[in-house]
């Protein structure tokens, strides 16, 4: 024993704390550097905050880093995907017949757009391309959710747009679990019927999700309604549910969207208060976009991108021509349609989320997913927020002034 | 600058304004949907108009002119079942009430008309708080005189108007302690009150004059009064009522003012200026505590309580309600005046559920039919 040995080690090896707290400081000098231009909204700003200090750009985030931080980035989409399941309001469908054909036309039609985009015209494999064209059926709802969380959006077309990015995301993620039998027989050439896993994920999920909404309705007539307790409850069944969903297998992301919408639907005795996440998830936010963006890389804006561009314009085709198709007998109009149709375009990521049980199953097929799609998911990281804002501000739901 | 002229319209024929609250079914704040939901439901209103308002999470139903409480109230019902079945096809709800009881008033946005923006412009953070929801009672006069007897004669009445509507005991998230707080919000407007006191149509034009010389109006609609002449209508608008939270209250309400206005001009009781020393301490009185406010009376130099002269008013008027129609309005406004008005009703939700999220969730159910 020395007699320094009080001391700290040289150079000090950084912790959970230094992570989070460096992240957290970084996303908001990019946030409010993006909130400078009037144009961009602040999740640009932690997106680029993340790709400069990723491995993509100064290399600070290696990939020891951004594993341990993937904790985080969980719970913070934890947060946003059960939020998202609470817009998912089934009376509205039953009011309004043409909400659900519209939404599944428009799932269904950016699928058809990329497969025939990915399979005919660019010649990929068959499951490779239905498997990328799957995954970009989805919006990102944490991107939706946080623009229109910082533009203070409301009215018409937000409400609209948010009842699509859930059911969109909840599309995508059955078809990605219907695909995995195929996936996982081709990379393992598994011997046992390969579709229970899917029959568990899917039932599993859905009953995880009931089950915890039941555990959280009892514990809601325990403590009464009053905010503070109920926004604690809310977010300590998130977390229990995200742990139970990865420790059984399951989807987090339908486990978390059945409990969102069972909040929404089936509390007939009005025993949960819709609470707001407010500053305190903002914090996750901001970590979670630093992240995102530190998984980006500059090959990724290269010549690949055209590919990308190409899958960009495919799938906002493919929404755009449903809503559309839709808007006169949902009456909606011209100028709703177009914007809903923008709002839409954030795509979500690889790293956690809808492809995440591909990337478990079968790394190799997800390697080469990735090579599909990643440019994609790179040029809609940039333009993904960009359109969202520009879109809520033109259809005068969001206020541009509105950021604080 | 031109004698406003006062256009004759059949004696007591009447109209309603409602303004309404739009609210999301999530968490049942204020929607801002008023544009989507004018331009769904207007092709389909029965009668009448639908207009926007000040703010972008209200609207406003304006009834077409009626003779009798039963047509005003079958058509208040069949607006309000088309309102309410597009509100549900856009995922927000429809409610009555005074004031939302937690909105946040910065956070309105105001409806992108000429007029509501130069209002916004002129009178800064009142346009946006001037989110409240108000009913407007038109009753036709055939001549201007007429008109200007009856807008004295009713100041008198204004605490009962108030009593009967009051609708808005929350409001920014506390209770108030007034059954109506809204009119607390309209106080602030610097052309608010009580017409002056003036004799006939030619004396009102004299002071009219005056102040649109001194370029303190532009038009009547200036004026923020309690109950004011509308000469291109031919009608006296009452216009302190809060929006009673069904549309069977608005009608009885208006049924009430149509039965009071046929009394007053047959009857022609004698108008004293005194009347405006104690409107204002009336009318606090009454939107402070309902039918429990106390009235005072400058001729006897008396005061009693307010539910007592309503329900002597309601008796005798009996016969003009009788004689028009409206005695189901009267009758039911005489169980209200018992069993409590909407404020009391609001209190009793809130107590029973213990948030406000809830008490407009039951607000909009009750509006809905």
């Amino acid at each position: 024993m020395s007699a320094t040995d009080f001391l700290p080690h040289w150079p000090p090896a950084a912790n959970g704390f230094l992570v989070f707290g460096l992240l957290l400081l970084a996303g908001l000098l990019g946030g409010r550097l993006a909130a400078t231009t009037r144009v961009l909204p602040a999740i640009t700003g932690y997106i680029a905050t993340g790709f400069l200090l990723g491995p993509g750009g100064l290399g600070w985030l290696d990939a020891g880093v951004l594993a341990q931080s993937r904790v985080i980035a969980e719970f913070s989409l934890g947060l946003i995907v059960f939020d998202l399941g609470r817009r998912l309001d089934l009376k509205w469908a039953s009011h309004d017949r043409w909400l659900l054909p519209m939404g599944i036309a428009e799932s269904l039609l950016s699928f058809v757009e990329l497969f025939a985009l990915l399979h005919v015209v660019g010649g990929i494999d068959t499951l490779e391309a239905a498997v990328a064209a799957t995954i970009g059926i989805a919006t990102a709802p944490a991107v939706v959710l946080l623009v229109t969380n910082e533009l203070k959006a409301d009215g018409p077309v937000t409400r609209r747009m948010l009842w699509h990015v859930a059911l969109n995301n909840v599309v995508a993620t059955l078809g990605i679990t219907v695909l995995l039998p195929f996936i996982e027989a081709r990379a393992t050439g598994a011997s046992w019927n390969p579709v229970a896993r899917s029959l568990w994920i899917i039932a599993g999920s859905f009953l995880l999700g009931y089950a915890a909404f039941r555990v959280f309705t009892l514990f809601a007539r325990l403590i009464g309604k009053s905010p503070a307790p109920q926004f604690i409850l809310t977010v300590g069944m998130i977390i229990v549910t995200v742990g139970v969903a990865e420790v059984s297998r399951l989807s987090v992301l339908l486990a978390l969207l059945v409990l969102g919408a069972c909040a929404r639907n089936l509390d007939h005795e009005h025993r949960l208060v819709d609470v707001d996440f407010g500053r305190a998830a903002q914090l996750f936010f901001v970590v979670l976009f630093v992240l995102t963006g530190a998984t980006l890389h500059p090959h990724q804006f290269g010549p690949i991108a055209w590919v990308g561009l190409a899958f960009v314009v495919a799938r906002g085709l493919g929404k755009a021509l449903a809503l559309f198709a839709f808007a006169w007998p949902a009456h909606i109009s011209a100028r709703q349609a177009a914007t809903l149709g923008l709002a839409l375009t954030p795509m979500t990521g690889l790293a956690i989320g809808i492809a995440q049980p591909i990337y478990d199953i079968a790394p190799e097929f997800g390697a080469r997913l990735s090579a599909i799609v990643v440019s994609g998911i790179a040029i809609l990281y940039l333009l993904g927020p960009i359109a969202t804002r520009f879109a809520l501000i033109r259809a005068g739901e969001g206020e541009p002034a509105a950021r604080d | 600058m031109p004698a406003l002229d006062f256009t004759s319209s059949d004696a007591l024929t009447f109209g309603v304004e409602l303004e309404l609250q739009l609210v999301n079914t999530r968490d049942f704040n204020l929607a801002p949907d008023a544009d989507d939901l004018l331009r769904r439901a207007t092709r389909d209103a029965p009668q009448g108009e639908l207009k926007p308002e000040i703010t972008q999470s209200m609207v406003e139903i304006n009834t077409s002119v009626h003779r009798h409480y039963a047509e005003l109230l079958a058509e208040l019902r069949a607006t309000r079942n088309v309102l309410a079945a597009h509100a549900r096809k856009m995922n927000v709800a429809i409610a009555g009430g005074g004031t939302h009881p937690f909105q946040k008033w910065s956070e309105r946005k105001i409806y992108p008309t000429e007029r509501f923006l130069s209002v916004s412009e002129k009178y800064g953070f009142l346009a946006k708080q001037f989110t409240v929801f108000g009913q407007h009672v038109h009753i036709g006069c055939p001549n201007a005189d007429d008109a200007i007897y009856l807008n004295l004669a009713l100041i008198r009445y204004v605490p009962h108007f108030i009593a009967l509507a009051a609708s808005s005991p929350f409001y920014q998230g506390v209770d108030t302690a007034f059954d109506s707080s809204r009119l607390s919000v309209v106080n602030a407007f610097p052309l608010s009150g009580t017409m002056p006191f003036v004799r006939n149509w030619a004396e009102f034009n004299r002071y009219y004059d005056r102040m649109f010389d001194l370029g303190i109006v532009a038009s009547m609609k200036d004026f923020y009064w309690d109950i004011r002449p509308k000469p291109e209508y031919g009608t006296v608008e009452i216009r302190v009522c809060d929006t009673p939270l069904t549309v069977d209250r608005a009608a009885q309400i208006a049924g009430f003012a149509q039965a009071l206005a046929s009394w007053l001009w047959e009857v022609r009781p004698e108008i004293s200026p005194d009347i405006y020393l104690v409107h204002s301490y009336n009318r606090f009185h009454a939107c402070r505590h309902g039918f429990a406010g106390t009235l005072v009376d400058p001729v006897t130099g008396g005061s009693r309580p307010l539910a007592d002269d309503l329900r002597e008013t309601l008796d005798r008027i009996a016969p003009h309600a009788a004689a028009l129609g409206s005695q189901d309005a009267l009758s039911a406004l005489h169980t209200t005046l018992s069993q409590g008005n909407d404020a009391a009703w609001l209190r009793t939700q809130f107590a029973s559920t213990g948030t406000l999220t809830d008490v407009v969730r039951k607000q909009a159910a009750l509006w809905a039919g």
